[in-house]
């Protein structure tokens, strides 16, 4: 009796996930089929269904950007690519109908950062926050590994150069695992999800009109006021936004 | 650190930006690198990659040596709108004496960029003295020299600006006032001097914004004659001659610049008129000689520039103004399908030969058609720049059968007769035998990149979405990777850490032997009673004697180790009298502890059988002096 208990509530909990992962390929085939019929509507339904099951899986988002291409919602394929680049960010076919979908904008921002901040920028964007800390985790492995053999073999483990290259390496990944995580934490991307929507001087509806801005473009959130956020553009501009107006990129 | 730093100077080469291939490149050549004094030299400067309207560069002052431009040659090839050129200047240098020589690098103007030939060495050698030729001068453009026959010319009359020196003038002329767009103005610079001169070259160059200029090699016994102007008598000479073509209709002020001379101080008298145009005449004067610069400045010149008539106008028309002939031929009549006929067109007359185009090939169905090579070659004729141009074109018939190819068509404007003139090539009949071979790039034209079409994007589009499920197990596995390292660092990290504390314990406990002893004395202690636990559950009878023997050892390690006695030499009165200074006299436990090390005693030396129930009772008095004396010591 104790073991058909025990069984009963290991299926009650493994069964659940075990269902999902069935269904997943019969409805991904689904959506696919909607999308290659033109029932984009259809498609873009289902697509969203499989990433409320699984929303780790980038070609879920990117296939629902998609559909949201052909149906006109540029701001939601925009943040679907966007959201697709965070799991997969070296994906050639992403980046490419992301930058297509920018070009379909009614707006564009120039990007006069410095080339250094867009260079540190684009090599952060090109790894995942888990592909940064599992390398900076696997470093750091080998050097508490060589630290541990230190002490129990009384003598240096690496040769001379070795090590110092490999606690540079250690730094370097410390850096970047930081850069990361400043990049995903700090400056929270975002995108205009409105027609048209005016950046203020302040958080609140009183505040002069800074700038305006059309759906689809990227923003960086750097603060959070009630229902208002600030926004920096790449051009250097800053105004306060409503939170209604831009959806945040995050998974 | 170095090869750290070598790592990063690759990387840094490996994203550095591509060189353009297409990009325009200069170079300079002789043809020999040593030459006698007075031998002809001839100094080549070439310009290739994607270029059209090259102007020829002016050579800068060459020490020891003249310099005459003889024209151009060019070699261009159009395919797929794309051009590549390649074009060479000519120049006939003349080494006036021994020696090294550099000849510096030549800038040359390629569109709104200055690109600039890499300096050459040249050795002259002394060879047989130039007849006549006088002491070696500074000129960098033709110098006058050797004597020429002269000619007496009318008296005419030029006007002289006021305020300047009239022994020595300069007039610029245009051969007509009027002119079509894209037709052939001759510029003269005519020099009238009663001084021993020596024209220098230009010292500011003409401003000719609007016209294409090709430069007339000049003569190196430049021709002049005595004309007698304004009652005075002077030696005239042409000096200078440019071909200018005017490239937009409209009314244009031309500035000649100015013109570098350099003359001895007197002008020569009447008297001594024919020693005037004795050798001392255009040349460096006599060996001791004060010779002084002149700088002549031409007044500007007015030209009007007609548009080409609009009036019967051919379509074919696409801007050659001049005379011009066409022939045309193809290298074969008879071929199999894909094979390739190169009909090639030859263009011969005066006018700017290098704006010509080719004429344009109708859209054929029956054929594949490529751009192939145009070559020009420019060349003077009295006062005209003319020249030829070849156009060559590869046709690749597909369908077998008789068929033809179609008379191309070239016209062009003839200023004199004032009407368009149009050429036409044959019909070339061609015959095409059937064949089974695909089409393929022909092997003349294969591996020339310049004559393969370019993959470019028809529009623009999403691309599709991707339907394939990616495989689940590889994120998982990175998942359990990531949580494996992320766990290992957690449990490395503390084992280093107590390894670290580990060996800093022993090394203090390697500097001092007491303080070891102190702190290890309570894990002994710990050890030995879990030992003494073990025996005292055992039931045999000389167990219970073994277990106070080891009690006893027991107890007085740790008290030796606490105090730093010796475990061997110490004394039950040393261990009386530690144990009695620390807990005091009257102390409870201290009397029990006393009583047990009696109680050990007497099991020791069998004075009496001890009860089994003692021994948890001195396990427990044990235990607690460990535990008091522990608790003293903090």
């Amino acid at each position: 009796m104790r073991r058909f208990v025990l069984f009963f509530l290991i299926a009650l909990c493994v069964g659940p996930s075990f269902c999902v992962a069935a269904d997943l390929p019969k409805t991904f085939q689904e959506a696919n089929t909607s999308y290659r019929t033109g029932d984009y509507a259809k498609a873009s339904e289902l697509y969203e269904s499989l990433i409320a099951q699984e929303p780790r899986r980038a070609v879920f988002y990117y296939n629902l950007g998609n559909a949201y291409v052909r149906l006109g919602a540029l701001s939601k394929a925009i943040l679907n690519y966007e959201k697709a680049l965070l799991l997969d960010p070296r994906n050639a076919d992403i980046r490419a109908n992301l930058n297509y979908a920018r070009g379909l904008l009614e707006y564009r921002v120039e990007d006069t950062r410095n080339w250094y901040i867009k260079a540190t920028g684009a090599v952060l964007r090109s790894m995942t926050e888990q592909e940064v800390n599992t390398v900076a985790l696997a470093t750091l492995f080998i050097f508490l590994a060589g630290g541990i053999l230190f002490f129990l073999r009384g003598r240096g483990v690496f040769w001379s150069f070795w090590r110092r290259f490999l606690f540079m390496i250690l730094l370097i990944a410390g850096l970047v695992v930081f850069g990361k995580q400043a990049q995903d934490n700090l400056l929270r991307d975002a995108v205009v999800m409105q027609k048209e929507c005016e950046a203020r001087y302040g958080p609140s509806e009183h505040d002069q009109v800074a700038f305006r801005m059309g759906e689809g473009i990227k923003v960086f959130v750097v603060d959070r006021r009630e229902d208002w956020s600030r926004v920096l553009l790449t051009n250097g501009e800053s105004g306060w936004v409503k939170d209604s107006d831009i959806a945040e990129v995050k998974i | 650190m170095r090869k750290i730093l070598f790592i990063l100077a690759v990387l840094g080469c490996a994203f550095a930006p591509r060189l353009d291939a297409e990009e325009v490149r200069v170079s300079a050549s002789l043809n020999k690198r040593s030459v006698q004094v007075g031998e002809d030299l001839r100094l080549n400067i070439r310009v290739t990659g994607q270029t059209m309207n090259l102007q020829a560069p002016r050579l800068p002052a060459l020490d020891g040596f003249e310099a005459y431009y003889t024209g151009r040659a060019s070699h261009i090839a159009f395919v797929n709108g794309v051009s590549s050129s390649n074009v060479e200047f000519s120049y006939t240098l003349i080494p006036q004496r021994a020696g090294r020589f550099t000849i510096n690098s030549v800038d040359v103007q390629v569109g709104q960029n200055v690109l600039r030939t890499e300096p050459l060495e040249i050795e002259v050698i002394g060879g047989q003295a130039q007849p006549a030729r006088t002491q070696p001068s500074p000129q960098t453009v033709p110098a006058m020299q050797a004597p020429a026959p002269m000619r007496t010319g009318n008296d005419q009359n030029y006007t002289v600006s006021p305020g300047t020196d009239d022994n020595i003038f300069v007039q610029a002329g245009l051969d007509k006032k009027e002119a079509y767009q894209n037709e052939q103005v001759l510029l003269t610079y005519t020099l009238f001097t009663r001084y021993d001169t020596r024209y220098e070259g230009f010292e500011r160059e003409p401003e000719t914004s609007g016209f294409w200029i090709e430069e007339f090699p000049m003569d190196r016994d430049v021709p002049r004659e005595t004309v007698r102007t304004n009652g005075k008598r002077y030696v005239k000479a042409d000096v200078k001659k440019l071909a200018l073509f005017p490239t937009a209709p409209g009314n244009y002020t031309i500035k000649p610049g100015s013109l570098k001379v350099s003359i001895r101080e007197e002008p020569q008298g009447s008297s001594a008129f024919d020693e005037f145009f004795s050798d001392s005449f255009f040349t460096g004067g006599s060996f001791f000689a004060r010779r002084q610069n002149r700088l002549l400045e031409p007044p500007p010149i007015q030209l009007t520039v007609k548009p080409l008539p609009e009036e019967r106008k051919p379509a074919s028309f696409q801007g050659a103004v001049g005379s011009f002939r066409m022939t045309a031929l193809i290298d074969k009549d008879k071929v199999k399908q894909n094979e390739p006929i190169t009909l090639k067109m030859i263009i011969e007359g005066d006018g700017n030969i290098e704006t010509l185009t080719r004429p344009k090939v109708p859209a054929l169905t029956g054929f594949k058609t490529y751009d192939a090579d145009t070559n020009s070659k420019l060349f003077q004729t009295d006062n005209v720049i003319g020249g030829t141009k070849s156009f060559e074109v590869v046709f690749i018939p597909k369908d077998e059968g008789k068929s033809f190819i179609p008379p191309l068509e070239f016209s062009y404007f003839d200023p004199r007769q004032r009407k368009y003139v149009t050429l036409r090539t044959p019909n070339f009949p061609v015959e095409v035998e059937h064949s089974d071979q695909a089409f393929q790039m022909p092997q003349e034209l294969a591996g020339n990149s310049i004559f393969q079409k370019r993959v470019k994007s028809e529009g623009k589009d999403i691309r599709y979405i991707n339907e394939k499920l990616p495989d689940i197990s590889k994120m998982r596995t990175s998942d359990t990777v990531y949580k494996a390292l992320l766990w290992g660092n957690a449990l490395l990290f503390i084992l280093l850490i107590a390894l670290w504390m580990k060996d800093r314990q022993d090394r203090l406990f390697s500097k001092d032997e007491a303080l070891r002893r102190r702190k290890t004395a309570r894990s002994t202690a710990m050890a030995n009673m879990s030992r003494l636990k073990k025996l005292a559950r055992s039931s045999k009878e000389e167990d219970v004697a073994l277990f106070f023997v080891e009690l006893e050892k027991a107890m007085t390690q740790y008290i030796a180790d606490k105090w730093n006695f010796s475990t061997y030499g110490v004394t039950r009165r040393d261990l009386e009298e530690t144990l009695t200074a620390h807990f005091g006299a009257g102390d409870a436990h201290l009397q029990d502890v006393l009583e047990l090390f009696r109680l050990c005693d007497e099991s020791r030396f069998g004075k009496g059988s001890i009860p089994a129930a003692s021994k948890k009772i001195g396990l427990k008095i044990f235990e607690d002096a460990v535990n008091r004396i522990e608790r003293m010591r903090k």
